[in-house]
């Protein structure tokens, strides 16, 4: 099971930062979520599957639980990832009504 | 020995979280949305300077913790604040408190959006949050709800670039969070647990596991990227410059020390063996960024944008503090970071005071070239923080120099000790040049617009939030006593690590759960293991006398 997640988080990380790099934001914002899922497999790897039965449960005589700790962790940083990903959006889509445009070269006014 | 069980820790976190709460149930009045924004930030100001007496009346070892929902240690999230902390969250509170006062009398349209004050008050919960906990989680949860009030907040901006720095920001921090939750994911593989003080004590026993290091430089490059320090610091001068002015004093003064907090921290509390890279890193990282910082600010016409990159050169000197790490270096990085708060936000706000006074609200220096002539408080203000930024004698800016260059002799890096005091001369230089522009400079006349609206009813925003904080300036400098004790304790307590782990787990150890071996013994009752060395900051001692 590991083997199977270590390689899925590798593709996601190698998909979300090409994605990341492009010059259309709203396919940057993608990768960015992208990056964020797959260190949320990580997590998810780093503990949920280490034991037989589910946490919390009458079935606790059967074996060892797995680690609950990892999937609070993995509730909150979905929700957070999601929050930003939402504020990301909505920032791109005021700022693509505004240049009409969601290349990143053209969103340049700042210098100095 | 057991850290004191304190409720009024979770005071400066959950306050403004309620304010914030209540400010939007208000967002019809915004009138009255700023007041209730206003008393929740005193209130949780009063709340961390409470937290903060309790900690020095409980003498060296104090350390106050609230444990969430009443749960143990290893189980629940606990909230610690020795004096670090505390010292931290009362500096953050303080100018929160100062930017909600500014708020109060501004201008600005972008107050009137309903969700500016809850936003600003969930920025001001994010920083203490981020300052109090005690668990790895718990400091990213909090480090976003600061981020992401933040980026709120500069989009909505009157500047219309607002929205591209926001989005510049929101990519590059995301990649920062990105890497700390990266780094708290394999510290949570690595030895099971989240609590800060359960890891320092599995770091304390001297293994190594194959992913603790890679975790914790992880950490150290996420806190870099969120403290702007040189190489990481594309985002900053132009989200600071963008922001509001209260939300711009606020974020270029405190919000960027919470990475240096993390660094303060991680470095003394996990990474004690790994500490002589580290800092090597920190002292090359800070000459670049003083120098980058320094040479860019005085090249820079915009009077914002200035104090945003001397920002990078402050944050530049306070690492080189950190990185030299003698226990005086770490008392100098205390004060010059407490001291650089104010006089940082001050500035800021004291800027956008006079940027209100034109009709566009532009800080551009050409713009406000000669606008101050007539506005001798203000003058005077601007040139008291100016000075104080340089380190001039009677001000609070003079100790932090001081101290930090006591310390660079302490530690005999004669040639870093040249280029930081070469590199305070560049904050003296660009200072006094802008001082000049602004309000020496005669007004140029109004030559285009004959019918210019000299004496249009326009409101300009009230200098009281800045003045008190530069009033602070002066006093942090003529009584400066109390604050270099303070910083000394503190010094002291990070230069002993066990008394944060062991504060927090006495109440696991004695409830029999075992510790790793060959970690701190938390058993006995503590004593600061070496005696803190007064700092005779004002007696320079001669070498060799």
């Amino acid at each position: 099971m590991s083997i199977l997640f270590a390689v899925a988080t590798g593709i996601m990380f190698g998909l979300g930062i090409f994605q990341l790099l492009r010059r259309d934001l709203v396919k940057a914002a993608m990768g960015f979520y992208t990056l964020f899922t797959a260190v949320n497999l990580f997590m998810l790897a780093a503990g949920a599957f280490d034991g037989e039965v589910p946490a919390y449960t009458d079935q606790l005589a059967n074996g060892q639980p797995s680690d609950p700790v990892v999937q609070g962790l993995l509730l909150t940083a979905i929700v957070i990832s999601l929050g930003s990903y939402c504020l990301i959006l909505g920032l791109v889509n005021v700022s693509a009504n505004r240049f009409e445009s969601v290349d990143s070269h053209e969103v340049d006014q700042l210098k100095g | 020995m057991a850290g004191a069980e304190n409720p009024w820790v979770l005071g400066p976190i959950i306050i403004p979280l309620f304010g914030a709460a209540l400010c939007l149930l208000l967002s019809q009045n915004n009138r009255l949305q700023r007041i209730v924004a206003l008393i929740a930030g005193l209130a949780a100001c009063l709340a961390s300077i409470v937290v903060l007496l309790a900690n020095l009346e409980a003498g060296s070892v104090g350390v106050q913790i609230y444990r969430l929902g009443g749960w143990a240690t290893p189980f629940g999230i606990v909230l610690v604040a020795d004096k670090l902390a505390a010292l931290f969250c009362v500096m953050g509170s303080i100018v929160v408190a100062a930017g909600l006062l500014y708020c109060l009398q501004c201008h600005d349209k972008c107050l009137e959006y309903p969700v500016f004050m809850p936003a600003f008050l969930c920025m001001g919960a994010g920083l203490s949050g981020s300052f109090y906990t005690g668990d790895i989680f718990t400091f990213f949860v909090f480090l976003e709800l600061m981020v992401m009030s933040s980026v709120v907040m500069v989009a909505v901006a009157d500047s219309s670039l607002g929205l591209e720095a926001a989005i510049k920001y929101v990519f590059i921090s995301g990649m920062g969070s990105l890497l700390l939750l990266l780094g708290i994911a394999a510290l949570y593989t690595t030895f099971g647990t989240l609590t800060m003080a359960q890891i320092a004590q599995a770091f304390s026993t001297g293994e190594r596991p194959l992913l603790a290091v890679p975790a914790a430089l992880m950490f150290i490059i996420a806190f870099l990227i969120k403290s702007a320090v040189v190489p990481f610091h594309f985002w900053q001068p132009d989200f600071h410059t963008t922001a509001p002015t209260p939300v711009h004093g606020v974020l270029s003064s405190v919000v960027v020390k919470v990475g240096i907090y993390g660094i303060i921290r991680n470095t003394s509390s996990y990474l004690v063996q790994e500490g002589d890279l580290i800092r090597t890193i920190l002292i090359v990282l800070g000459l670049v960024g003083i120098f980058f910082g320094g040479l860019t600010a005085l090249r820079t016409w915009n009077a914002k944008r200035m104090l945003a990159y001397s920002t990078l050169g402050q944050v530049g000197f306070i690492l080189v503090a950190i990185g030299w790490g003698s226990q005086l270096a770490i008392v100098a990085a205390i004060i010059y970071i407490f001291n650089h708060a104010f006089i940082k936000s001050g500035l800021l706000m004291l800027t956008g005071v006079i940027a209100s006074h034109n009709a566009k609200h532009s800080a551009d220096l050409k713009d406000l070239a000669g606008s101050g002539k007539g506005l001798k408080f203000i003058s005077v203000l601007y040139l008291v923080g100016g000075l104080a930024l340089a380190g001039v004698p009677p001000f609070n800016g003079f100790m932090s120099k001081v101290a930090l260059v006591r310390s660079g002799a302490g530690v005999e890096s004669w040639i870093v000790l040249g280029l930081v005091v070469a590199g305070g001369l560049l904050t003296m230089i660009y200072m006094t040049r802008t001082w000049q522009w602004i309000f020496q400079q005669e007004p140029p006349e109004a030559e285009d617009t004959g019918h210019a609206p000299a004496h249009a009813p326009h409101k300009s925003d009230s200098p009281l939030a800045p003045a008190l904080l530069i009033a602070a300036c002066v006093l942090l400098g003529i009584f400066a006593g109390p604050l270099v004790t303070l910083s000394e304790d503190t010094a002291a307590q990070i230069a002993s690590p066990e008394i944060y782990a062991c504060s927090v787990l006495a109440q696991m150890v004695e409830s029999g759960m075992s510790l790793p071996e060959g970690s701190y013994d938390c058993t006995g009752g503590m004593e600061i293991s070496a005696a803190p060395t007064a700092l005779p900051v004002l007696v320079m001692e001669v070498p060799g006398r």
